[in-house]
């Protein structure tokens, strides 16, 4: 067996003259070292103490890490608001895309036009700011990858513009003046908030009052003031920045109309209000100040809603134009929201003064006075996915479909499920009377408006295919039967290679 | 800078993390606290109203919080440490006080439970 030492420490054992060596600091050991490192050229021995070796009475023996120090990267951090802003930003042209020869823009003409039906219509330049106002472009929207924003004319954006030509009292004379009251349904990609912006674009172009309410949960959410009213029972409560926010919005879009309309009502409430003043002015009153937003609100909505002046206020009294009242996200107003009563009690959606005021313009009856349309679209992304409003939506389209509410095939709340009274009361008419609200429900596109759809991609310079029958069909398939959001993903998707599959 | 109670908050801090600042005051206590002058979830401390404020500060002011509530605290423990209960015995030991095992994971006991307790 070999030793275990080494014959060349061994032959060091004896000292080497000390005067050949240079003077050093290390203590001298007397010991010989069985390695190979002479012990005047080795590092002084550290100190002992303080390692883990000495314990201390009940002291933890668990490992000890040296924290990582996080590495600054530099600069300084955002400054507030600045990431929403990112994050919320629009971006509404692509100067890269091609501009789409001979696009028609949206107009009161075109919207109605059958013909063009399954064609891009691009919305008009000057309305852009209003559509803005309104929130009306969503940030997940591809509106950045096109030159400009444009919408595609589907059926139901076809039958929608007829009948905002009805109520404004064009052609069919019938409708005019009514109330039509719509719930938006459909998948997920159905193309239902664009629905809506359509709407919006219709309704500026026929000089409609224009009120929306882009997110229905920000109203519930928790993130905004609110106040209870003083003597109202059941409790309700005011938000009086969401109202203040929803004037502003209001004012921005519809500046020119409201500024040609007159205040034609008393409001004692408002005593700074003059009798000559516009509904522009009115509704500035809220901006400011949001205690008093609320009460400038309901005065704003009296005048867009009065048939008839008040006496002493002829004068100046023009015909109120309808309404186009459009709320996205409508099952968050069917919940318990994120406030709490003075007792902690959760408040319900329908308590909050603000909701309760747009939910009971789906009631019976002439909710808006001069007519108009009311478009409550649900999400289906964002959802909350309350069973009532399901159960609620279910026997509305159970209604539409001709079963009555005593047939056994008629939607029930499943037993011992607690699904929301108010909720399923909202949307329940009154017995033997015709529901008042209409459920649609947006499908897909036909073969004929996805072609057109993937001919706009194509000549935008995004989509670099043969647009054929063949290939749209398959497209089409792929898509849920037309389904638009899964289309557009088709559309912009960049194809290395596209020229081979020619 | 708003004063809540004697402190002075940045106006950009959330009220509610800003509350439960005080000794005695978790997030169960300052959600309370704030539906019960209808201050909503988010609100940030420059939100606040001047009526608002002064009614926090009202309501804070009767609670037993801060040093109050330490005094407290110290008291109920001196109290068990002088009438030789176990649970006395225990803190007095830097043991932990409520059954655990003693073997590994006594940190805080160790830290914390002392002659001179502190808070």
């Amino acid at each position: 067996m070999a030793s275990s030492w080494c014959w060349n420490c061994l032959s060091r054992l004896r000292p080497t003259p000390r005067a050949l060596l240079p003077p050093s600091a290390t203590p001298r050991i007397s010991s010989a070292p069985f390695h190979s490192t002479a012990v005047h050229y080795a590092q002084p021995a550290k100190k002992k103490g303080n390692s883990l070796t000495v314990m201390k009475h009940r002291q933890s023996t668990s490992l000890r890490r040296k924290k990582k120090k996080v590495a600054d990267r530099g600069g300084r951090p955002p400054a507030v608001g600045e990431r929403k802003a990112l994050r919320k930003r629009i971006v509404l042209s692509n100067p890269n895309a091609l501009e789409v020869e001979g696009m028609l823009d949206l107009s009161p003409e075109t919207m109605v036009d059958s013909r063009l039906r399954g064609t891009v219509l691009g919305l008009p330049v000057p309305m852009i700011d209003q559509l803005r106002a309104v929130q009306a472009f969503k940030p997940k929207q591809g509106w950045s990858i096109f030159r400009r924003p444009g919408t595609v004319l589907r059926r139901d954006t076809i039958e929608m513009g007829r009948l905002f030509e009805q109520i404004s009292g064009e052609g069919d004379a019938a409708k005019k003046g009514k109330v039509v009251k719509k719930i938006v349904t459909g998948m997920k990609g159905s193309g239902k908030t664009v629905h809506l912006l359509q709407a919006m674009a219709m309704g500026f172009l026929k000089k409609w009052a224009v009120i929306t309410i882009p997110d229905a949960r920000e109203l519930v959410s928790g993130e905004t003031a609110y106040a209870a009213i003083e003597g109202s029972d059941p409790l309700q409560y005011v938000q009086p920045t969401a109202t203040s926010a929803l004037l502003t919005r209001t004012v921005d879009a519809n500046r020119e109309l409201l500024a040609s309309l007159k205040v034609s009502q008393k409001h004692p409430a408002l005593k700074m209000l003059k009798p000559s003043s516009t509904l522009e002015d009115l509704a500035k009153l809220g901006f400011s100040d949001p205690a008093v937003s609320w009460r400038v609100f309901q005065a704003l909505w009296t005048e867009l809603t009065a048939t008839a002046p008040a006496a002493g206020l002829e004068k100046d009294f023009q015909p109120r134009p309808p309404m186009l009242v459009a709320v996205d996200g409508l099952a968050h107003w069917m919940t318990e929201s994120a406030y709490r009563s003075a007792e902690f009690k959760p408040i319900h959606a329908h308590d909050l003064a603000f909701v309760h005021h747009f939910l009971s313009l789906l009631k019976e009856g002439d909710s808006l006075k001069n007519g108009g349309l009311l478009l409550y679209a649900t999400s289906a992304s964002n959802n909350p996915n309350p069973k009532a409003l399901n159960i609620a939506l279910d026997r509305l389209a159970a209604r539409q479909a001709g079963i009555s509410a005593s047939s056994p095939e008629y939607p029930q709340p499943p037993a011992y499920s607690d699904a929301d009274p108010r909720v399923l009361d909202l949307l329940q008419p009154a017995e033997k009377a015709v529901s008042p609200v209409e459920l649609q429900t947006l499908g897909g596109l036909t073969r004929d408006e996805a072609r057109g759809f993937m001919e706009y991609f194509a000549r935008s310079g995004l989509l670099r295919e043969l647009v054929n029958d063949q290939w749209v069909s398959e497209k089409w398939s792929l898509s849920g039967g037309g389904i638009i959001g899964e289309l557009e993903k088709f559309g912009r998707r960049v194809r290395a290679t596209a020229s081979a599959s020619k | 800078m708003v004063f809540i109670l004697g402190v002075n908050f940045p106006e950009r801090n959330l009220l509610k993390k800003s509350l439960q600042t005080f000794f005695g005051i978790g997030n169960n206590s300052s959600a309370r606290l704030m539906s019960r002058f209808n201050i909503h979830p988010t609100c940030r401390v420059g939100e606040l109203a001047n009526k608002q404020v002064l009614d926090l500060t009202a309501v804070l002011s009767e609670m037993k919080i801060e040093n109050d509530l330490r005094r407290e605290v110290l008291n109920d423990i001196k109290r068990m440490k002088e009438t030789g209960t176990y649970r006395g015995r225990r803190h007095a030991l830097g043991l932990p006080v409520r059954g655990q095992r003693t073997r590994t994971q006594i940190k805080t006991p160790v830290k914390l439970n002392r002659m001179e307790r502190r808070l």
